[in-house]
C-alpha cells in the first residue's frame, strides 16, 4: 500500500479506537465517584445522614413532609416554583443554624408556612441537613443531554464502514460485492446526514430554556401584572440592545412586592440580596447572535415597529423564556422578503428613496419591503 | 508625465527591473516557518506533516464535539443613568503627554473608553488628532503599566507609602536637605498650583523642568530680544511665505496638530480661491515638513547659522538698513529674502535650532518683516514646553556632588532621553530618597527606590493652559483600572491637605478662571458646560508692544558670519513621527506605523543620502559602524544632504513592556543636550546585512497617472493642470452598471491638503480593529493596515520632490474583486459600498489578487484571538490578552484566521448614522456621518458624503476640476476620488 493511504487508514483506526475509551472513560470516572466505603461510619456522617433527613429516609411523623418533595436535588425539566436543594444551599452557606432553623421551622410566607407547619427538627438534625447541603452547593444543575448515544450511532457505522471496505478490498467473504457497497453507501450516508445535521444545529439554539438564576415568571409579570415590556426592557428603542432591567429596576415594585404566589420569598429575597451583597444578577443567556452579526433593537422595535413576539415568540406566556425561533440567518431572510418598510410615515425612507415614494403615491406598487430597501445585503448586519 | 520612482533600485536599474529578493516561499513553507525556531535551514518534513495532521485532527474532534457554552448576561446592578449598553459616551477630555497636547473626545462603550477623536470646539487643535493621540488609548491598556505603589520591588499600600514618604520628607525638611521634584513641561495651572504649594510647606525642594526636546533657545531668545521668556504663538495659517530653517513643525516641532490645521488652510484650493501660501524648507534630512515645502534647500546641520545669518543681511539691505560684512549670499538667499520682503507682515522665519543666539537672529529676521503681530506673537505663548536645559544640568551636577539629598520624578525618563542619561543613572542611584510617579516602568523609574505610579490620561482629572488663554479640562473616561493614584493626589496627600484633586481644581477655576466670562451666572453652571465642551477659551484682549531690543545682535551675526568649511560627515538626531521621544515605544500601533518619508517601520536606522551611499558602497539594509559606538542598518534616504547622516530617537528602550524593548538603537547618548549635530562622523561598513521592514516597496503603481500633480501658476491658468487624461468608457462593463437608489457613498482626498503625518492610519486601527502583526510580518508584506499612505519621490534624487497619497478601498462601482469570489463574500452594496461578509469568506485571496489597488489584506493568522483554536495565535504585541483586547470596537467584527478585509468606509458608523436619521424620521444630514479617517486627519484632507446629495461637501468638491480617480483607465470607476496636488512652484515635467 501507499504511504499516504496506510495513513489515512491509521488515523482512521485510531479515531475509531479511541473515542469509545474516552466515553468509558467518563462513565468510569462516574462510578469511582460514588464509594461505598461511607457505609461502615455511618452513624459519624453527619452528611450522609442529612441526606437521609432531607430524602425523608428516616423515620419522621407523618405528616412532615420530606425535603425533597418540593425541594428538587436533580434537574428536572418542569418548572418547580419552589427553591431547588441547591439553591437553598447556595442561600444558607453562610448563615448559622440560628438562622436556618428559624426560617425552615418559623417561616413568614404563606406559601412555606403551609408546607413546613409543624416541622420540630432538632439543632443536631438541622446540622446534619445543613452539611448536607453544603455538599450540594458547589454543584450545578443542568440538563444531562443524551448526546453520546449519537457518537455510539456514528462510531458503530463508521466500524461498518470499515469492515465494509476490508471486505471489499481484502478479504471479500461476501459473495455479492453489491452488499458492502451498499452499506457503505448507506452508511456512509447516514453519518455525513448526521454531521451536516449538527454542523448546522451548532451555535443554534432553538428550544433553549435554561434555568435562570431568579426563578422569574414573563406570564406573572407581563400578562397577569400586565406590565409593559418597555417598562424593563428600557433601551429597546434607541440601542442596539434591549438591556436586561437592572436590579434596582426590579426594586420599584419588589421594594414592597416581597411575597410571590407562586414562590413565595424565596425568589424576590435573590433581588434584595443582590442589591444587599452588591452582586449582579447572572442570567443565562438565551438569545445570542454570533459575534460576526450586527442586530440592533432599535432598528426593528422603534424603526420597523416590529412587535417583541415577532422573534421572541410569547413570552408573556412563559413561565421560563425559551428561544423559539432559530435565529438563523434564512430565518431573518425570511422577514426581511416578507416585512414591509413603514414607508410613508418614516421621514427617511420617503425623503432618501424618492423613486420608490413615487411608485408607491402613484400605485404602481402596494408596498416596499425590507428587500427593496437593501434588506438583503450582507454590510447591513455583516461588519 | 512626471516619473515617479518608487525606490533607488528602481531609479537605476529602470521601471522592469526586480530588486534582489529571495524566493517566495509556498504557502506550507511560510506556515512552518512560524513553528520552526531556526529559520537558517527550515525545511518541512515527515514529521511536520505529522504534527500538522495530528494537530489538525485533534482540533477538528475538539471543535466538533464542543457544546454551546453557558453564556451569562450580568446587567448593572444600578445602572448609571448615562450609559445606554450599546450606545456610545463621549467624554471632553485633554490628551496630555509630555510636550505633547490634543484636545480630544473619549468614545466610552459600557463605560471603556475605546476610541479617541478630535474635539471640533478647541481653537488649539481644531478637531486634529495625531497618530500619538489616536493610539494612546491602548496605552490604558497596557499590561507594563504599575498596578500598585512599590518600595523596591515589593508591594507597598499607599497608607504605607504616603507614611514612609511623608516622614522622609518632613526630616528632609528639617534637615533643610535639598529635594528636586523633576517633571516634564507642566502647562496645567491647577498642577503648577500644587506644586507651588507644595514647596511652601516643603522648602528645600527645588522644581526643575526637563524636556527632551527642550525648547530652551525659543524661550530665553524671546526673553533676550522682548524681554518676555516663552514660547511665541505662531501661525502658519496667517504666513503667505514660510521658510523654516530645519523646523519639523508639521512633524515633531512644537505642536504639528495645530501646526498642520493651520499650514493646510491657507494652502486649500477651490475654485473661488487660487491662492496658497509658499514654503521653503531649509535641512538636511527629508523631513515630513521638508517633504511638503514648495522648495527644498538640502544643507548641511552646521551651514545653517551662516545662512540664517545671510538671510538678515538680506533682508536689512532690502529694508534699506546698515548691513553686516557678510560674503555674498547665493542666489537662493537672495530670492527667499526678496520674497520675504515682498511678504512683509504676512510671512514666518522658523528656525528648530538649540542655539539661543541663532533664534535670536530668526527674531530680528522676523521683527524686520514686521511679522510680530500678525504671524506671530510674544505677547500669547505656546506653554507646552517650558524646561530650560541648564537646570537638568545642575541637576545632575548636584546629585553626583551628593548635596542632592532626594529626588521625585514624575513624567520624566532622563535615564533614557537625556544625553547624560548613564550619568544621571549612575547618579540617581546614590541619592537616598527618590520617588518615581510614572505610569509605566521605564528606565529612570526602575532606578528609584519608590513607586507611586500616576494615572492613565484617560482615568485622571486635569486642567490645561497649552496656549496664553486657552484652557481645556482633562476628564476621567474610567476608573482606575489598577491600584494607582493621580501625581496631583499624591503631591496633595504628602502636603497632608485632605481635598481630592478634583475639588482642587474646581476651586482654582472658581477662584482664577471663573471671573474671566460673563456668560455664566454661576459656577456650577460654568463647570458643567466647560466640563462638557472640553475647553474655556475666554476673548481676552491684549496689548503687547514688541520691541527688538537686543544690543548684541551684531556681535551674534559677526560670530555667524564665516561660511562652515568642516569636511567631516555631520549627524543628526531626529525625533521621528510615531514613537517621538520614545516614552510610548510599547505602543505596538505605533511601532507599525510606517515612517511617513522612509516607509520603515519597527525600527531605527541610519539616513545616507544617495551619493554617500555610492561613494561607500552602501545598499539599504547595510549595517554600518559609527564611530565605533553603534551599529546600525542603513537606509538610503533621497533628499539628505551630502556628506549628513540622521537617526531617530526614541528608540532602544531597554526597560518597558514587550513591545517596544530592545526595538532599534538609543542614540540619545550621541549628542549633547543644546547641540543641533554631531560633527566629523565616521561611518565604516561592516559587512553585515539586517532586515528592514518596509511597506513602500510592496506596493508599486508602476509608471501610471497614480499621484496627479501640478504647479500653482499652471492651475491658475487651468484648474485642470496635471489632471488633463481621463478615460470613460461607454457600455464597457459585462454586468449592468449597479443603481444607487438612495445613497452612494464616496470619499475624497485632497492631496494638496494631506501632508502624511499617518492619524488617520492610526484612527482607522482602533475603530476597525486592525490587527498588529510585528516586525517578521511585515517584512513578509502582510502588514494588515486598510488605511496606507504611499509616498512617492520624482525628480531627482539630490532632491526629490514628494507625494504622499492615502489609499483604501476604493469601492469602485465596477469591481475587480468581486466577480472574482467564488462564494460572493464580497459584492457591491445598493449604497456604494464593496461589502466585505468575513463569515461567507473562505480565504482563495482571489479578490487581493484581482485588486488593482492592493488594498485587500489576509489574515495569515488569527492576530487578535478572533477563534478559539490557541495554535492559530500569532501575537507579537500582547494583543490577544484580555486586557488589550478591552480596546476592540465592540461594533466591528474581529476577523479570525484565513479571511480577507478591507476598508468599509467605516460602514458601522455610516449604519448608525443611518439609524440615528430613521429613528429621527429625517434624511441623513451631510456631515452628519464621519469617517474614522477623517475624524482623524488634522488637515481635513479626507471628506465623506453621498454622492447621490448634490448639495453635499462631498459632491462639490468632486465636481471641481482637479478630482480624478485612480486608475481610471482600467474602468474600475471607484467611489472614491482625489483631487491634484498643486505645488506653488514651476513644475519641471520630464
Amino acid at each position: 500500500m501507499s504511504k499516504p493511504y496506510r495513513l489515512t487508514c491509521a488515523l482512521f483506526i485510531f479515531i475509531l479506537l479511541l473515542a469509545p475509551f474516552q466515553i468509558l472513560a467518563i462513565e468510569a470516572d462516574s462510578t469511582a465517584k460514588d464509594d461505598h466505603s461511607g457505609h461502615f461510619d455511618y452513624f459519624l456522617n453527619s452528611k450522609k445522614r442529612g441526606e437521609r433527613l432531607f430524602k425523608g429516609l428516616t423515620r419522621t411523623p407523618v405528616e412532615w413532609q420530606s425535603c425533597v418533595s418540593c425541594h428538587n436535588i436533580d434537574y428536572i425539566d418542569t418548572l418547580n416554583w419552589n427553591p431547588s436543594a441547591q439553591d437553598i444551599a447556595g442561600t444558607f452557606a453562610n448563615k448559622s443554624i440560628a438562622e436556618f432553623r428559624s426560617v425552615l421551622m418559623s417561616p413568614l410566607g404563606k406559601k412555606m408556612e403551609e408546607s413546613h407547619q409543624n416541622y420540630a427538627f432538632s439543632d443536631e438534625e438541622l446540622g446534619y441537613i445543613k452539611t448536607y447541603l453544603q455538599e450540594l452547593n458547589s454543584s450545578v444543575l443542568y440538563e444531562t443531554k443524551p448526546k453520546v448515544n449519537n457518537l455510539i450511532v456514528f462510531f458503530f457505522l463508521g466500524a461498518l464502514i470499515t469492515l465494509a471496505l476490508v471486505d471489499l478490498v481484502f478479504t471479500k467473504k461476501i459473495k455479492y460485492k453489491i452488499i458492502p457497497v451498499l452499506i457503505f453507501v448507506f452508511a456512509f450516508g447516514y453519518q455525513i446526514q448526521m454531521l451536516a445535521e449538527g454542523a448546522m444545529a451548532l451555535g443554534r439554539k432553538q428550544n433553549y430554556a435554561p434555568i435562570q438564576p431568579i426563578k422569574f415568571s414573563h406570564k406573572i409579570h407581563a400578562t397577569d401584572n400586565k406590565i409593559d415590556c418597555r417598562y424593563c426592557h428600557t433601551t429597546v428603542d434607541d440601542s442596539k440592545s434591549a438591556g436586561i432591567p437592572h436590579v434596582n429596576l426590579c426594586l420599584n415594585c419588589h421594594v414592597i412586592v416581597r411575597e410571590g404566589t407562586n414562590s413565595g420569598k424565596f425568589e424576590i429575597n435573590k433581588i434584595h440580596a443582590s442589591i444587599d451583597n452588591n452582586t449582579p444578577v447572572e442570567w443565562i443567556r438565551i438569545h445570542k447572535l454570533p459575534d460576526h452579526v450586527f442586530f440592533s433593537h432599535a432598528q426593528h422595535a422603534n424603526v420597523g415597529k416590529r412587535d417583541c413576539q415577532e422573534c421572541h415568540g410569547l413570552v408573556e406566556e412563559m413561565h421560563v423564556v425559551k428561544q423559539v425561533e432559530d435565529l438563523s440567518m434564512g430565518w431573518c431572510l425570511d422577514c426581511h422578503d416578507k416585512t414591509a418598510v413603514d414607508f410613508r410615515e418614516n421621514g427617511y425612507y420617503s425623503e432618501s428613496f424618492k423613486k420608490l415614494h413615487e411608485k408607491l403615491t402613484s400605485g404602481a406598487i402596494d408596498s416596499v419591503r425590507v428587500t427593496d430597501v437593501g434588506g438583503r445585503e450582507c454590510a447591513r448586519c455583516h461588519y | 508625465m512626471k516619473k515617479y520612482w518608487k525606490s533607488l533600485t528602481e531609479l537605476k536599474n529602470g521601471e522592469n527591473s526586480v530588486p534582489d529578493q529571495p524566493m517566495p516561499k509556498g504557502n506550507l513553507e511560510q506556515i512552518l516557518d512560524i513553528f520552526d525556531k531556526n529559520e537558517n535551514d527550515s525545511k518541512s518534513n515527515r514529521r511536520d506533516f505529522l504534527k500538522l495532521c495530528g494537530f489538525s485532527l485533534a482540533i477538528s474532534t475538539v471543535v466538533a464535539s464542543c457544546e454551546n457554552s453557558v453564556q451569562k448576561a450580568i446587567p448593572y446592578l444600578i445602572k448609571p443613568e448615562e450609559i445606554t449598553p450599546g450606545k456610545a459616551n463621549y467624554y471632553a477630555s485633554s490628551f496630555a503627554k509630555g510636550s505633547d497636547y490634543c484636545s480630544v473626545l473619549i468614545k466610552t462603550r459600557e463605560g471603556r473608553p475605546i476610541k479617541i477623536e478630535g474635539n471640533d470646539l478647541s481653537s488649539v487643535t481644531n478637531g486634529g488628532t495625531s497618530s500619538r493621540v489616536q493610539a494612546s488609548v491602548l496605552d490604558l491598556y497596557d499590561t507594563s503599566r504599575y498596578k500598585h505603589a512599590k518600595k523596591g520591588n515589593q508591594k507597598l499600600s499607599w497608607e504605607e507609602l504616603d507614611k514612609t514618604i511623608k516622614e522622609e520628607l518632613t526630616r528632609l525638611k528639617n534637615a533643610n536637605e535639598p529635594v528636586v521634584l523633576l517633571t516634564s513641561s507642566i502647562y496645567s495651572p491647577s498642577t503648577e498650583r500644587i506644586i507651588q504649594k507644595f514647596i511652601v510647606q516643603y522648602p528645600n525642594v527645588k522644581w526643575v523642568q526637563y524636556d527632551s526636546q527642550s525648547a530652551t533657545a525659543l524661550i530665553e531668545a524671546n526673553q533676550m530680544c522682548f524681554g518676555k521668556a516663552g514660547i511665541a504663538d505662531y501661525r502658519f495659517d496667517y504666513a503667505d511665505k514660510i521658510v523654516s530653517f530645519d523646523a519639523d513643525f508639521l512633524g515633531t516641532w512644537l505642536m504639528p496638530v495645530e501646526h498642520i490645521r493651520q499650514y493646510t488652510k491657507k494652502r486649500k484650493l477651490s475654485d473661488g480661491n487660487t491662492s496658497m501660501s509658499h514654503h521653503t524648507q531649509v535641512e538636511s534630512r527629508l523631513s515630513l515638513t521638508g517633504s511638503n515645502a514648495d522648495k527644498r534647500i538640502p544643507v548641511k546641520p552646521s551651514e545653517q547659522k551662516f545662512l540664517i545669518a545671510q538671510l538678515y543681511n538680506e533682508i536689512l539691505k532690502l529694508a534699506g538698513k546698515e548691513t553686516y560684512s557678510l560674503p555674498a549670499s547665493n542666489t537662493d538667499i537672495q530670492e527667499i529674502a526678496k520674497d520675504l520682503w515682498a511678504h512683509k507682515g504676512k510671512s514666518l522665519v522658523i528656525s528648530g535650532s538649540n542655539d539661543a543666539y541663532v533664534q535670536v537672529v530668526v527674531n530680528a529676521i522676523n521683527f524686520e518683516l514686521e511679522n510680530y503681530g500678525s504671524t506671530l506673537r510674544v505677547d500669547k505663548q505656546l506653554h507646552t514646553s517650558k524646561a530650560i536645559a541648564s537646570e537638568m544640568d545642575q541637576v545632575l551636577a548636584d546629585m553626583k556632588s551628593g548635596k542632592l539629598k532626594g529626588i521625585i520624578s514624575y513624567g520624566v525618563n532622563p535615564v533614557f532621553d537625556y544625553p547624560k542619561g548613564k550619568e544621571f543613572a549612575d547618579a540617581v542611584k546614590k541619592v537616598a530618597f527618590s520617588v518615581a510617579m510614572d505610569e509605566v516602568p521605564n528606565e529612570t523609574t526602575a532606578l528609584m527606590s519608590f513607586v507611586a505610579p500616576d494615572n492613565h490620561f484617560l482615568e485622571s482629572w486635569n486642567d490645561f493652559e497649552p496656549k496664553t488663554n486657552r484652557y481645556s479640562l482633562m476628564q476621567p473616561g474610567i476608573r482606575p483600572l489598577f491600584d494607582t493614584r493621580q501625581f496631583q493626589s499624591s503631591l496633595l496627600s504628602w502636603m497632608g491637605e485632605d481635598v481630592n484633586y478634583l475639588t482642587f481644581i474646581k476651586n482654582h477655576w472658581e477662584k482664577n478662571m471663573y471671573p474671566m466670562q460673563t456668560a455664566y451666572p454661576n459656577f456650577t453652571t460654568f463647570w458643567k458646560h466647560t466640563l462638557q465642551q472640553g475647553v474655556f477659551e475666554p476673548s481676552i484682549k491684549s496689548v503687547f508692544d514688541t520691541r527688538f531690543n537686543f544690543a548684541g545682535i551684531s556681535n551674534v551675526v559677526n560670530q555667524f558670519s564665516k561660511p562652515n568649511d568642516s569636511k567631516g560627515v555631520e549627524l543628526q538626531l531626529y525625533e521621528s513621527i510615531a514613537i517621538g521621544d520614545g516614552r510610548m515605544a510599547n505602543n505596538p500601533w505605533l511601532q507599525e506605523m510606517p515612517d511617513p518619508v522612509t516607509k520603515i517601520c519597527w525600527d531605527n536606522y541610519l539616513c545616507v543620502s544617495p551619493k554617500q551611499a555610492e561613494e561607500m558602497m552602501l545598499e539599504t539594509g547595510d549595517v554600518v559602524d559609527l564611530n565605533s559606538k553603534l551599529k546600525l542598518p542603513v537606509y538610503i534616504l533621497p533628499g539628505q544632504a551630502y556628506n549628513t547622516v540622521s537617526i531617530a530617537k526614541g528608540y532602544g528602550r531597554q526597560l518597558c513592556g514587550v513591545v517596544g524593548k530592545n526595538v532599534g538603537v538609543n542614540v540619545n547618548a550621541l549628542l549633547a543636550s543644546n547641540d543641533d549635530f554631531l560633527g566629523d562622523v565616521k561611518l565604516s561598513k561592516t559587512g553585515e546585512k539586517y532586515d528592514l521592514a518596509m511597506t513602500q516597496t510592496h506596493h508599486s503603481m508602476e509608471g501610471r497617472a497614480i499621484v496627479r500633480e501640478a504647479g500653482l501658476e499652471e492651475y491658475k491658468k487651468n484648474p485642470s493642470a496635471g489632471n488633463e487624461s481621463h478615460h470613460a468608457y461607454e457600455n464597457a462593463n459585462i454586468y449592468e452598471k449597479p443603481k444607487f437608489p438612495n445613497h452612494h457613498w464616496g470619499l475624497v482626498v485632497d492631496l494638496n491638503s494631506c501632508v502624511g503625518c499617518g492619524a488617520c492610519s492610526i484612527a482607522c486601527q482602533s475603530e476597525n480593529n486592525v490587527p498588529v502583526v510585528g516586525k517578521k510580518e511585515v517584512i513578509r508584506a502582510h502588514e494588515m493596515s486598510w488605511i496606507r499612505i504611499d509616498r512617492y519621490f520624482s525628480g531627482d534624487e539630490i532632491n526629490p520632490d514628494v507625494s504622499f497619497q492615502p489609499v483604501m478601498c476604493q469601492h469602485c462601482d465596477n469591481a475587480p474583486c468581486e466577480n472574482v469570489c467564488p462564494v460572493a463574500a464580497t459584492n457591491h452594496s445598493s449604497e456604494g459600498l464593496n461589502q466585505m461578509a468575513y463569515n461567507r469568506c473562505i480565504g482563495t485571496r482571489y479578490c487581493g489578487n484581482n485588486c488593482p489597488y492592493k488594498v485587500r489584506r489576509f489574515n495569515w493568522f488569527d492576530y487578535t484571538k478572533a477563534d478559539s483554536i490557541p495554535n492559530n495565535l500569532h501575537d507579537v504585541a500582547e494583543m490577544t490578552i484580555d486586557l488589550k483586547r478591552m480596546v476592540l470596537n465592540p461594533d466591528v467584527t474581529v476577523r479570525a484566521k484565513g479571511v480577507i478585509e478591507k476598508c468599509s468606509l467605516c460602514v458601522q458608523r455610516i449604519q448608525e448614522g443611518k439609524l440615528n436619521a430613521k429613528i429621527e424620521g429625517r434624511k441623513v444630514k451631510d456631515g452628519e456621518i464621519k469617517t474614522a479617517c477623517e475624524q482623524a486627519c488634522p488637515s481635513g484632507a479626507i471628506i465623506f458624503g453621498d454622492l447621490n446629495d448634490k448639495e453635499s461637501k462631498l459632491v462639490k468638491e468632486t465636481s471641481s476640476k482637479r478630482n480624478y480617480h485612480l486608475l481610471e483607465e482600467i474602468h474600475t470607476l471607484p467611489s472614491v476620488s482625489y483631487l491634484t496636488k498643486i505645488r506653488n512652484k514651476k513644475m519641471n515635467h520630464s
